[in-house]
């Protein structure tokens, strides 16, 4: 039952092994629309996006009428043409409502605004003027005709009521006057009308209780609702500071005594001392432990009997258990994530951990629910009874009142134009309709409406240009005389467009960041080995870096400098903390402080130059290799079990080159390029590296591949097989920092002398692609100007990575919304604004019915899909999915991060990083057939689940011509592109020059003098 | 030639170039005028420069003229002869105040670099950069002033600025729970101080300190006031000095203190704020010297803190309290220098663990980033609990402490539990009453008030 609850905790790992994962993982069982919601009920958090901040995006043209029309339409289907009363269809109503927004507040809010602001005595503004126009002439014509001045006796009873309404509303104007009033005044006069005539519809009609749905509620929320005492206040301060101590992995110098017992255990015997807190209301808390000690009372056995006490029924107890969990969700979550992953944490918690600590938790719930019952409400009886001595005011939620709902309609009204005159003639019936009309279209389902509106234009934006890019014959780049193979990360879709763009001669692929190289991985300067593949996979090789041979000497003398300088730092780091060591510290080496202090804050990049001179002294020496061959048959961490064996590096290379599809036109340079990034106070530094790597650095991955796809017996291995390399073809292995825009490139002295000159070509084109990426990057940042020179922009980001107040590094995956997988020459030449995840695959050589492709989706639609839906979700609310702003984190057990000194764990994305994204299901784009894709969903539940449900949207490109299927309710429909042309410009760079905001799609046509550039050429365009 | 007029401008530039920062954020935040955060960056440089450039200048030329003591006089607001009482502003520049202003303009000037890119973007930049150029303006004053009234009023704007710094995540309960929470251990502190300046005045007349010090520059001042007064105003100005630097029994408010952004915890426990209680006790120290018992009294306060702030700081988990703690624990000796009479040795650890203080905790955000760094160099784990408690201690007492130290030594739940309930009870019954007479007096309930709700804006907001 615990286990089934701590399915809904947050499943981040330890911040420095940061990976992106969906925030309602637990919720994919459901579709998409439907599991939002219930997750937002389930923790408190929105959906969607606030309606407000859709209909900016309405006005800034990122949502456009058109979409809300079309969405609206299909989400109604055949209803949209029912008539609403006499006022109207459903979807002219539901439509009306979308772009205008409807106020709504309580009784007393809505009384000022009646009595105080013009809301009864001028239109809205946003009525469109010939509406207002007609609906004073009318109500003025008939008022004068009909009521004023003519003598006949009401015939009926609705004349008979309109002259009661009307003679009411003149009592607050001055009727004698009537034939000089001015137009204002008869638009207050047609307002007030109005709102009368809505009231008395919405108090005709008989309210239907709504149901009030019964929900388990802990007594902490009841204790709240009473007496305005949050108990969890009293709880939480304990226990923050509790778990915190649990699952320290080193900031405290003192270990928590017994933790290696077991949360309840270490508990138990830290509050069973004497001379406890004097909080009053621990002060049964001894008495409780005791018992507990004596009894020898099991954490599962207390949790029953907690559950007895607070009178919880069986019922209810997974819901309650789920609730309770749920309220320090962060630090639990934790709590669990150290139990379960063990090879990830210095200090694993003891199996079992979360149970204890719920068992804990509900103790300390039982003391403080006590205390407060007992200061606040004088309650002194057993908790069971608590909740049943008042009744909680939650407990009759009561609907919306007949001046809030009369209200809406009187808004809609004015915007519709529905005259006061007509709405009398509404029957009663038909006044229910069109209140339960205007209810069934609630704020949720139009911010549902938005969402998939919002959704629509950009995929619309981006089929179009795909089909637009495809019917187009762009001239042939000139022959490969390089290759190079990135990691799919949308953040490399700009470094190969510039690459292809300064040196058309280079081609570029996409492949998983661990280039499908799994291992346990150690530097040279390393002090532990890290998993470097995707979490889902647990490596079972390990690789390791040695200094030469040659260079011995030096590696031991600069590791023990290192040494010594990491102890004397750590001692340091400590000293300075403590008592006498750190008065001797403060007082004598503290104003030396202040030098490093200046200079770091206020000249990042020189402090970051000189530290690297002088780190060059004491670093590993340059000449380092891999140990990466193993002798003996089974793999392991000691001496000769470390590495793969041929076959095991035959797999890799055979896989990692089928997958790109890079078969049978090797040039001869072939560049891996792994990515990470590096930032200074950052807490998420590892969140910015490569996913595919489990959060961390994918240089040695790359470096690896290349070492084993030179190896001669691995080639004569594939060759066998039929997997060709030739013989002149050299692989490099590259280091892409993301954050800097550098490139390092290793074992060159490897590189034979033949390809000196291939690899130097290489290199210039390289460092052309670095700067003009970073000069890309740039126009993202506020505080880069726009004017900035290639070579600026290069030293602006530069500085970025090493400054320590910078809060936005670098943005990350922000603004993910693509994910392509097919050939490069598909897209080759298209701008995609940095927003789309580039997966290479040939369909043409893919002939096992898809068994390629079955692959690389298993792995590029759960990550590409994670990343996407954690910036989604954090990016929608920030406070509760995202960890908020950056600016108060504060590193807790080297795990998380807290807002201040005790709160929870801030799980998420902080909203520095996904400022600039925008909430949108991640788009694959597939390049194959829709029986292939079909039978690898049937095949493939993660797949199935994640596409079918809607987490992300799904669309297919014919290989063999520009159509387009997209999927939609479960089957895939032919795509009609809605334009037919697209903006064409020279370079990147004329596309998105001076624009900080998003760009839409562009092709880029290098004219004929660019094609002869060599990559060398740095156009200073400003 | 005569370096007079020189000295003289320079003294005005120093308070005035803070006093115009506060002026110009403050008027345009007054008139709702969006200033850039270009603007507002530049203009805090250029006062942080201006002040510091003066203060280095004034520095130089006592150094070379041997001047120890300026003063300027900001004009008499009230004077009674008769009663000899007089009121006035008045700054002073001397061995203490100098070296302490130059660094508070060289921190802030730092602090004020690192929350220019820290806070860029963010939609609090303006306020934050207000209420900093207020506390930069506190702060000088303090540190200048020469009269205890103007300190006061320095002392006070300190404090209202780092409160509302602590609740600058307004739209959060739990800051502006913990900023209520420093205000109101702020405002006990400011009662004890507005007390001794009263009985000062009482006594001498005037708030200045040179006549309090009597004969000769600071610290070789000596005052003249009679012992019982001295102990009185003494302990008094001790109590001001714990509210403020968070000395034990107010320890509590220190790592709540820690709900706003990076640089303003920097401000508070790194750098400054802190130390505000030494400095002042700095000022004050001819009264400690005319009294014994309470140099013991600031002696012992000075290392009950330093020893309780060392065994807290072992425990904590989060880097930013194990930092706070541990400048509280270098509070705590620099404030038992004091009470041992040192004067100058107090300054300079001052000095040094200010600066040391805020470095590490303007970097306090990577730590697991060093912690790696570290890691590596050392090729092993960060060992702990090899330290000399660990062999000192029973692994029972140990635990005990452990408690102890997690629990912040309970001084929060003392206050809680022995103060601020009674007084709760107190008021409650108070209420109590009231509300029956009003009832009785209305003849039925009468207030309106206790039915209202506070709404709370749903997630979902239903038609």
């Amino acid at each position: 039952m615990i286990e089934h609850a701590a399915h809904f905790l947050p499943a981040q790992k330890p911040i420095d092994m940061f990976v992106h994962h969906n925030t309602l993982h637990a919720f994919e069982d459901y579709p998409f629309c439907q599991g939002v919601v219930e997750g937002a009920k389930l923790y408190g958090a929105h959906p969607y996006l606030p309606e407000e901040l859709y209909r900016k995006q309405l006005k800034r043209g990122r949502i456009l009428r058109e979409d809300l029309a079309k969405v609206l339409l299909d989400d109604l289907g055949e209803d949209a043409d029912t008539l609403v009363a006499l006022l109207g269809t459903r979807y002219n109503l539901r439509l009306a409502m979308l772009p205008h927004p409807v106020q709504f507040g309580s009784d007393a809010e809505l009384r000022w605004l009646l009595a105080e602001t013009d809301t009864l005595r001028r239109f809205r503004e946003d009525t469109p003027l010939e509406i207002r126009t007609a609906m004073i002439r009318e109500t003025r014509h008939l008022v004068m005709r009909d009521f004023r001045n003519s003598d006949r006796i009401p015939k009926n009873q609705m004349e008979r009521r309109i002259k009661e309404t009307l003679d009411l509303v003149f009592e607050r104007f001055d009727s004698s006057r009537i034939e000089y009033w001015e137009d204002d005044t008869w638009e207050a006069y047609c307002l007030q009308l109005l709102w009368e005539v809505c009231r008395a519809g919405i108090q005709s009609i008989q309210r239907d209780s709504r149901d009030s749905f019964v929900q388990v509620i802990r007594h902490r929320d009841w204790m709240l609702e009473v007496t305005g005492e949050d108990t969890d206040l009293l709880v939480h301060e304990l226990l923050i500071t509790f778990c915190a101590a649990y699952v320290d992995q080193g900031i405290a110098n003192w270990v928590l005594p017994r933790r290696d017992e077991g949360f309840f255990t270490a508990f138990r015997e830290m509050y069973r001392q004497s001379w406890g807190p004097p909080n009053h209301w621990l002060h049964g808390l001894k008495e409780i432990l005791d018992d507990i000690s004596e009894n020898q009372i099991s954490p599962l056995d207390s949790i029953e009997r907690s559950l007895d006490a607070l009178g919880v029924a069986r019922a209810d107890r997974e819901a309650y258990l789920q609730k309770s969990l749920l309220a320090l969700r962060g630090w639990a979550g934790m709590i669990w994530q150290t139990e379960r992953e063990t090879d990830r944490v210095v200090h694993p918690s003891k199996p079992g951990s979360l149970i204890e600590f719920l068992a804990v938790r509900l103790i300390l719930d039982r003391l403080a629910l006590k205390e407060v019952a007992k200061t606040r409400l004088g309650f002194n009886g057993p908790l069971s009874e608590l909740m049943r001595t008042r009744a909680s005011r939650q407990s009759h939620p009561s609907g919306p009142s007949v001046d809030q709902q009369a209200f809406v309609v009187f808004q809609i009204a004015q915007i519709l134009g529905w005259k006061p005159m007509g709405l009398f003639s509404i029957s009663k019936s038909q006044w229910g309709q069109v209140q339960s009309e205007i209810e069934t279209f609630s704020s949720m389902e139009r911010r549902r409406i938005y969402q998939l509106a919002f959704e629509r234009r950009y995929r619309m934006e981006t089929l179009d240009a795909i089909v637009i890019r495809n019917r187009k014959q762009l001239p042939a780049p000139p022959a490969a005389k390089f290759q190079v193979v990135f990691c799919i990360d949308e953040r490399e879709e700009s470094f190969r467009r510039h690459l292809e763009e300064c040196c058309p001669e280079a081609e570029t692929f996409g492949a998983a960041g661990f280039f499908s190289v799994a291992m346990y991985y150690r530097g040279a300067a390393d002090a532990r080995y890290i998993p470097l593949c995707p979490v889902v996979i647990t490596p079972k090789h390990y690789v390791r870096e040695v200094v030469r041979d040659s260079h011995e000497h030096a590696h031991n003398l600069r590791e023990r400098w290192r040494r010594w300088i990491g102890t004397a730092s750590f001692s340091f780091h400590r000293g300075s903390r403590s008592f006498a060591l750190g008065a001797l510290l403060a007082s004598i080496l503290g104003p030396l402080a202040s030098f490093p202090l200046v200079l770091r804050v206020l000249f990042p990049r020189f402090t970051a130059q000189m530290r690297k001179i002088v780190g060059q002294y004491v670093e590993p020496p340059p000449a380092t290799k891999l140990l990466i061959e193993r002798t003996t048959a089974e793999p392991g961490e000691s001496a000769g079990q470390i590495g793969f064996s041929i076959p095991e590096m035959a797999d890799i290379v055979d896989r990692l080159l089928t997958d790109v599809g890079l078969v049978g036109r090797m040039t001869r340079l072939v560049i891996i390029a792994g990515h990470g990034s590096s930032s200074l106070n950052n807490p998420h530094e590892s969140a910015y590296n490569c996913g595919a790597c489990g959060g961390a650095r994918g240089g040695p991955n790359a470096r690896a591949l290349a070492h084993l796809a030179n190896d001669p017996r691995v080639r004569d291995l594939l060759k066998e097989r039929g997997l060709f390399i030739p013989d002149d073809t050299v692989f490099v292995g590259a280091y892409h920092n993301t954050c800097d825009d550098s490139m390092l490139y290793f074992d060159l002295d490897q590189i034979p002398a033949s390809h000196k000159s291939d690899f130097e070509f290489a290199r210039a084109a390289m460092d052309g692609a670095r700067a003009r990426n970073a000069h890309e990057r740039c126009r993202r940042f506020e505080s880069a100007p726009l004017n900035l020179s290639l070579d600026a922009a290069l030293r602006h980001v530069e500085s970025r990575s090493e400054d320590l107040a910078q809060v936005r590094p670098e943005y990350c995956h922000a603004s993910n919304a693509v994910c392509f997988v097919g050939r490069r020459s598909r897209t080759r030449g298209l701008f995609m604004d940095r927003r789309s995840f580039l997966v290479s695959y040939d369909p043409t050589s893919d002939r096992n019915e898809g068994a390629i492709l079955a692959r690389i989706l298993q792995a590029a639609i759960p990550v590409c899909a994670g990343i996407n839906l954690e910036y989604y979700f954090s990016n929608i609310d920030s406070n509760n999915w995202g960890c908020g702003t950056k600016l108060p984190h504060n590193i807790a057990s080297l795990i998380g991060v807290m807002d201040g000194a005790a709160s929870d764990l801030r799980t998420g994305l902080s909203s520095q990083m996904v400022e600039i994204h925008e909430p949108v299901r991640l788009l694959f784009i597939i390049e194959t057939k829709p029986e292939v894709m079909l039978r690898i969903m049937e095949a493939n539940a993660e797949i199935r689940r994640l596409c079918g449900n809607e987490w992300v949207q799904l669309a297919l490109l014919d290989p063999d011509s520009p159509t387009i299927h997209h999927f939609r309710n479960g089957q895939f429909e032919a795509y009609h592109p809605a334009s037919r042309e697209l903006p064409e410009v020279e370079h990147s760079i004329d596309w998105y020059r001076g624009w900080r905001d998003h760009l839409g799609y562009a092709i880029v046509i290098p004219s004929d003098d660019a094609t002869h550039s060599t990559g060398m050429t740095r156009t200073n365009k400003r | 030639m005569d370096f007079q007029p020189v000295l003289t401008l320079l003294c005005i530039l120093v308070i005035l170039a803070p006093a115009t920062l506060f002026a110009l954020l403050g008027l345009a935040a007054l008139f709702a005028h969006q200033l850039s955060e270009n603007t507002v960056s530049r203009a805090t440089r250029v006062a942080v420069i201006v002040g510091l450039l003066a203060s280095i200048s004034i520095l130089i030329s006592m150094l070379s003229t041997g001047k120890h003591h300026v003063q300027l006089d900001l004009g008499h607001w009230v004077i009674l002869s008769d009663e000899h009482f007089h009121f006035n502003f008045k700054i002073l520049f001397d061995r203490l105040s100098v070296p302490f202003a130059i660094l508070i303009f060289s921190l802030c000037g730092t602090i004020g670099g690192f929350a220019n890119s820290y806070l860029h973007r963010d939609p609090g930049y303006r306020r934050f950069f207000f209420l900093f150029s207020m506390f930069l303006m506190g702060m000088i004053a303090t540190c200048l002033a020469g009269t205890i009234e103007t300190l006061f009023a320095g002392w006070e704007m300190v404090g209202l600025s780092s409160t509302l710094l602590v609740a600058y995540f307004q739209e959060r309960p739990s800051p502006v729970r913990n900023g209520a929470r420093v205000w109101t251990i702020y405002r006990v502190a400011d009662a004890a101080f507005l007390i001794a300046a009263v009985a000062l005045h009482h006594h001498n007349g005037q708030g200045d300190f040179d006549g309090l010090a009597g004969v000769g520059d600071w610290p070789e001042g000596l005052a003249t006031l009679p012992s019982d007064q001295a102990l009185f105003i003494g302990l008094m100005l001790l109590i001001a000095a714990a509210g403020k630097s968070a000395l034990v029994p107010f320890s509590g408010w220190l790592p709540r203190a820690m709900e706003g952004p990076t640089p303003s915890s920097a401000i508070f426990y790194g750098a400054l704020s802190v130390h505000l209680g030494a400095f002042l006790l700095l000022r004050a120290s001819p009264i400690l010297e005319e009294s014994a018992f309470v140099s013991a009294a600031v002696l012992v306060v000075g290392v009950v803190t330093a020893i309780f702030a060392a065994l807290t700081g072992r425990v904590q988990t989060d880097i930013k309290s194990a930092l706070a703690y541990a400048s509280l624990t270098q509070v705590g000796i620099i404030v038992a220098e004091i009470g041992l009479g040192y004067r100058l040795l107090p300054l300079a650890h001052i000095m040094g663990h200010a600066c040391l203080r805020t470095l590490q905790l303007l970097r306090a955000p990577t730590l697991i980033h060093d912690y790696h760094e570290m890691e590596n160099a050392i090729g092993s784990h960060l060992s702990n609990d090899r330290s000399f408690w660990r062999r000192a201690l029973s692994a029972r007492s140990r635990a005990w402490f452990y408690r102890f130290g997690q629990q912040r030594a309970y001084l929060d739940a003392f206050l809680n539990e022995f103060i601020v309930r009674p007084f709760l009870s107190i008021f409650r019954m108070f209420d109590t009453w009231e509300r029956r007479w009003t009832d009785f007096l209305s003849g039925g309930e009468s207030r309106v008030s206790d039915r209202v709700m506070p709404t709370v804006e749903p997630i979902e907001k239903t038609l």
